[in-house]
């Protein structure tokens, strides 16, 4: 993206100041900006049943509503609330734990098994729908009651802990594991990060593989002097959508847990909570200022992400 | 999912993916809370004696089953009344209570609708319940006093019981046979005698059954418990009345039967389900537990017809009774609702007409209505006989009141469900976990 950005005070149309850097590939590219509007049409349709609920949201967070009566204006006390809330910080530490286990783990997953598909093996496509598959299916409550089969007392992990002679815990009902239940289905459903890695993987040109082997490097100097800066896009991109998608986790904890966020709250995520109050106690004021605490929480994480991006992203451009 | 790129050494560039996830990321944080606001103000209604065709929204929780014979009691209404249409849903009881929340919010609130006992004061104290009494159309007159003055909150009858009903201990007595153990009598057996029962099945089993279980966080049973223990879970007045004392002895007294075999260990209980069948007395896997009496003939059926219903242990002993007709199924009518006094009329047909009862059995519990329950006796399957007769027989005794739970008790049943899972897993003492239940309760309780 090297456009240039002089104003064009004395060409008459914006075209030729902008051919100067497209390298005259202006009108195709103003015909594909038109079609990406096109299709954009139908999100800045929804956007307007979003922005309402957005301003009805931000509104009650500053009332008391209970779901029943009028809301009262009540100022920053919801707010204020929050900072005695224990429930919250539960929340809070559980949905960061998730996140900050969870998310490095299933890209290192998605990146590994991207690799390891880049090879140029037989049946690619079909090994691709395979890995991609969790991804469609682990948001979904039949994964997750499956779950709950799989690593509850009579399942199949303590089966086969049990044949190695491992009295395995309770996993779903232990407060100290349950969490690593959800974990690792969070690691499981690497199916989307792994397609975007193997697209990534997939634009690196192959002369530079060349040139390095060339040169003597070994494979591990080409992955970290040619894969890793070539994909840091990619893995920055993987990673801001993966950390969004990781703090506003709620069905998962819900089904788990059967909407309560135990054993003890150790699957109450920031939603579930959010939820609860909302919908179980009543308090939808709080809740809506509840969502409007994660929407900064996630803005914070996101604006940080890319401030680092600075450091360790590479645009080859 | 992998984008056309104009250059194929760039995947992504910069500005291309800041456009790309300005969109994406945050918008799905905000859009859960949306809701509008309803008024809660008088509705205009439509007369009692109208023919104009009218449509009646009713909904409950329970099971297929439930739902056949509900709608078999509906077909006899409808037949009478052909101007009115009655459009039904029923679901899961989880599921339920948050549906329902969400439809009162939204202002589409049925006409008539079954309430949890711990959420009706949450709908009624906001005034989102009609009074029933001032419903000329409502039919009371069947109903005994102490049947209906658990739901009446200041001054208004917010609610009234789709079926009486209580709980009850039952036993597998296959098990007690099989290891030569004498079945307890129900009406005079303590808590002790529960505990040696318990430890002496687990025992004779070498473990593989354990001789009880009983939920700790289902306030149902603590209910009972601390009656006996002469206090109130929740007082007439709306406080938490229980004493760190009690609930302790709660905790401690599983916590010693667990020491002592009898109970199971900790994070036994991990069923995803709550249907008889999957139960874990019905697996074999414990020989008794505690469960709300309309069920005892799901669970009887599922449990090979060999079970005894017992009373809770220590009603013959403890200072005072803890068993009440604690009905956890209450039918309330909209306060929005235009139709206020067909959905009257159809709640006295559900709760006053014998015909009704005969199509839905005891699903939901006892009739509430004395002379219906009576005449209903002899068409019911043993089963349900042996949980009728319970309860009409804890009925004729002198039994303590039954309140409607607070508004918070939501929230204090998360905590006590917390502090049970604590104390299960020995993070926490049971001393402490009282300490805390107590503290959040009164917390809540205070506003």
């Amino acid at each position: 993206m090297s456009t240039s950005t002089a104003p064009s005070t004395t060409a008459p149309t914006p075209a030729p100041a902008r051919r100067v850097g497209a390298a005259g590939r202006g009108t195709p590219r103003r015909r594909n900006e038109k079609a990406a509007y096109i299709f954009l049409l139908p999100w800045f349709v929804g956007l307007l049943f979003t922005l309402i609920p957005f301003g009805a949201s931000l509104y009650l967070a500053f009332t008391d509503y209970n779901l029943i009566n009028n809301p009262n204006w009540i100022g920053l006390d919801n707010f204020e609330e929050m900072l005695t809330d224990e429930d919250l910080l539960q929340a809070l530490k559980v949905t960061g734990i998730y996140t900050f286990v969870g998310v490095p783990l299933s890209l290192l997953a998605a990146l590994g098994v991207a690799l390891a598909l880049n090879k140029g093996i037989r049946g690619l496509k079909y090994y691709r729908a395979v890995y991609y598959l969790p991804s469609l299916l682990g948001g979904s409550v039949a994964i997750v009651m499956l779950w709950r089969y799989i690593f509850g007392n009579q399942g199949i992990v303590n089966a086969v802990l049990a044949f190695f002679g491992i009295d395995g815990p309770s996993w779903v009902s232990d407060p100290q594991y349950a969490l690593s239940v959800l974990i690792s289905l969070h690691v499981w459903t690497f199916g989307s990060p792994m397609v975007i890695f193997l697209a990534g993987l997939r634009q690196i040109p192959i002369m530079y593989y060349e040139a390095a082997s060339i040169d003597g490097a070994s494979r591990w100097r080409q992955f970290v002097s040619i894969t890793m800066p070539l994909l840091s896009p990619i893995l920055f991109f993987n990673l801001v959508l993966a950390l969004i998608g990781s703090l506003q986790t709620f069905t998962q904890g819900y089904i788990l847990s059967g909407g309560t966020g135990g054993p003890s709250g150790s699957t109450l995520f920031y939603n579930l909570y959010l939820y609860i109050e909302g919908f179980q106690r009543f308090d939808m004021g709080y809740a809506s200022a509840l969502a409007w605490l994660l929407l900064m929480i996630v803005a914070m994480f996101t604006a940080a992400n890319f401030l680092m991006s600075r450091f360790w992203v590479f645009y080859d451009n | 999912m992998s984008a056309r790129l104009s250059h194929p050494s760039a995947p992504l560039t910069r500005r291309g993916f800041n456009h790309l996830v300005v969109g994406a990321g945050t918008a799905g944080a905000i859009g859960l809370t949306a809701a509008c606001a309803v008024e809660p103000e008088e509705v205009e209604q439509e007369p009692a004696d109208s023919d104009e065709p009218i449509e009646l929204n009713f909904i409950w929780w329970g099971d297929a089953g439930r739902a056949e014979v509900t709608e078999a009691a509906l077909d006899l209404y409808r037949a009478d009344h052909p101007n009115v249409t009655i459009t039904t849903e029923y679901q899961d009881s989880g599921p339920y209570k948050d549906k329902l929340a969400t439809r009162i919010a939204a202002g589409d609130a049925p006409d008539l609708m079954a309430i949890r006992r711990d959420q009706l004061r949450e709908y009624g104290d906001r005034g989102a319940l009609a009074d029933l009494r001032t419903i000329e159309a409502m039919d009371l007159a069947g109903l005994s006093e102490p049947v209906l003055a658990p739901w009446d909150v200041n001054g208004q009858l917010i609610g009234v019981p789709a079926g009486l009903n209580t709980i009850g201990f039952i036993i597998q007595t296959t098990v007690l046979d099989e290891y030569g153990i004498d079945l307890p009598d129900g009406d005079t057996w303590t808590w002790d005698d529960l505990a040696t029962m318990a430890n002496a099945i687990t025992a004779a089993s070498g473990g593989s059954i354990y001789g009880t279980a009983y939920e700790m966080a289902t306030v149902a049973n603590l209910y009972v418990w601390v009656r006996q223990h002469g206090e109130d879970l929740y007082t007439e007045d709306g406080q938490f009345g229980a004493s760190e004392a009690t609930i302790q002895a709660w905790f401690d007294f599983a916590d010693e039967m667990r020491q002592a075999g009898g109970f199971p260990p900790a994070g036994f209980f991990d069923g995803t389900t709550s249907a008889a069948e999957a139960s874990y007395i019905a697996q074999g896997r414990t020989a008794s537990q505690i469960i709300p009496t309309n069920n005892f003939k799901s669970y009887n059926e599922a449990c090979g017809g060999t079970l005894a219903l017992l009373r809770i242990p220590g009603e013959s002993t403890a200072p005072r009774r803890g068993q009440s007709i604690d009905c956890p199924h209450l039918w309330s009518i909209s306060s929005q609702s235009s139709y206020q006094a067909q959905a009257a009329e159809l709640l006295s047909f559900l709760t006053n007409e014998l015909a009704a009862w005969e199509a839905m059995g005891t699903t939901r519990g006892v009739p509430p209505n004395a002379a219906v329950a009576e005449g209903l006796l002899p068409n019911l399957e043993a089963d349900d006989v042996t949980a009728t007769e319970y309860i009409l027989g804890l009925q004729a005794e002198d039994l303590p009141p039954a309140f409607a739970d607070p508004v918070g008790a939501t929230e204090i049943q998360s905590k006590l469900a917390d502090v049970a899972v604590e104390v299960e897993f020995a993070r926490i003492t049971s001393a402490d976990a009282a300490a805390q239940l107590v503290a959040t309760a009164n917390d809540v309780l205070a506003g």
